[in-house]
C-alpha cells in the first residue's frame, strides 16, 4: 500500500472525527450556557476536551499511524494538564 | 456497513505504521516545547482559581461563550481543512492543497476576527491585565493563543502559496506536514483552553 491509498483511506474516519469534535464541542457549549456547574459536569466537560483533543492527536495530526513513543505524546501531554486540572477543581470543592 | 465501507475501514486499521511523526522532526521538537508552556499556564490558572473560587466563577459569567463556540467551530473546522490539504499534498495536487489551506486561513481569520471583537469589548468596558486575578489569565492566555493563531496563519499562507506554485510533490510534502502539525497543536490547544477559561466552574 503507497502512501496515496493510506491518505485517501483515511478521508473518511477523520470526516467523521470532524462531525465528532463538533458535536462534542456544542455539549460542551451547551453546559456553560445552561450555567450548570459541579464537580461532576466540570469532570465531564474536562474528559470532553481531553478526548477531543486525543482525536485531534491521533487522527488529524496523524499519530494514530505512529510506532514507538511518539504515537503517545499527544496523549501524555494531555494527561499531564488534563490531571493538574482534575486535582484543582477537585480542591475548589473540598475547600 | 456496506462492503465497500468495510473494505475501507479495514484497509484504514491497517495501515502502515511508521516511526515519526508527519513533518520535520524539529517542528515537533518546536511543537513540545510549546505545549509545555501552555501546560503551564492551564495548570497555574487552575491553581490560582483555588485562591478565590469565587471571583473566577463571577467574571467567567461575564465571557462571550457564544463567540467561544464559534471560535472553537472555526479552529476544529480549519484543522479539519488543514488535514485535507495534506493529503492533497501527498497525492501531488498542489491545486487542491492550495484551496484547502486557503480555507483553513479564512477560518483562522474568522476566529482573529470574533477574538478582537471579545477584546475591544472588554478594553472598552475597562478590563486590563490588573483587573483582578480571573481577567489577567483570560487576557494573557487567550492572547498568548491568539499570537500563535496568527504565526499559524502566516505559515498556512507560505504553504499555500508555495502548493499554488506546484511545490509539493507525493515524494517532497514534508513542509505541508510540518506546517500542519503546528496548526493542528494551535487547535489541540485552545480544545482545552476553551472549557477551562469559559465553561468549567
Amino acid at each position: 500500500m503507497n502512501g496515496l491509498s493510506t491518505s485517501r483511506i483515511l478521508l473518511r474516519p477523520c470526516t467523521w472525527v470532524y462531525v465528532a469534535l463538533m458535536a462534542l464541542t456544542v455539549v460542551t457549549w451547551a453546559v456553560g450556557r445552561a450555567g450548570l456547574s459541579g464537580l461532576g459536569l466540570s469532570m465531564l466537560v474536562l474528559g470532553l476536551a481531553l478526548l477531543k483533543g486525543g482525536l485531534v492527536g491521533d487522527w488529524f495530526m496523524g499519530l494514530r499511524q505512529v510506532g514507538g513513543t511518539w504515537r503517545w505524546v499527544v496523549i501524555i501531554w494531555l494527561l499531564i494538564p488534563g490531571s493538574l486540572i482534575a486535582i484543582a477543581f477537585m480542591l475548589s470543592y473540598v475547600n | 456497513m456496506s462492503e465497500s465501507a468495510a473494505i475501507l475501514s479495514s484497509e484504514a486499521v491497517a495501515a502502515p505504521r511508521v516511526a515519526y511523526p508527519p513533518g520535520d522532526l524539529a517542528i515537533w521538537i518546536f511543537i513540545l516545547a510549546e505545549l509545555l508552556v501552555f501546560a503551564i499556564f492551564f495548570a497555574s490558572y487552575a491553581f490560582a482559581r483555588l485562591n478565590d473560587v469565587e471571583l473566577f466563577n463571577h467574571y467567567q459569567a461575564t465571557l462571550d461563550r457564544d463567540a467561544a463556540l464559534i471560535n472553537t467551530l472555526a479552529l476544529i473546522t480549519s484543522s479539519y481543512f488543514v488535514m485535507r490539504g495534506v493529503v492533497a499534498a501527498r497525492d501531488g495536487d498542489n491545486g487542491l492543497c492550495a484551496r484547502w489551506l486557503w480555507a483553513a486561513v479564512a477560518m483562522g481569520g474568522v476566529f482573529l476576527v470574533i477574538k478582537l471583537v471579545e477584546y475591544a469589548h472588554h478594553l472598552g468596558a475597562g478590563v486590563s491585565l490588573s483587573t483582578n486575578t480571573f481577567y489577567m489569565f483570560y487576557l494573557s492566555l487567550t492572547f498568548f493563543h491568539f499570537l500563535h493563531v496568527i504565526l499559524g496563519m502566516v505559515i498556512l499562507t507560505a504553504l499555500a502559496l508555495k502548493a499554488r506554485h506546484g511545490g509539493y510533490s507525493r515524494d517532497d510534502h514534508v513542509g505541508v506536514e510540518s506546517g500542519a502539525s503546528y496548526w493542528h497543536m494551535v487547535d489541540l490547544v485552545w480544545l482545552i483552553l476553551f472549557p477551562l477559561v469559559y465553561v468549567m466552574r
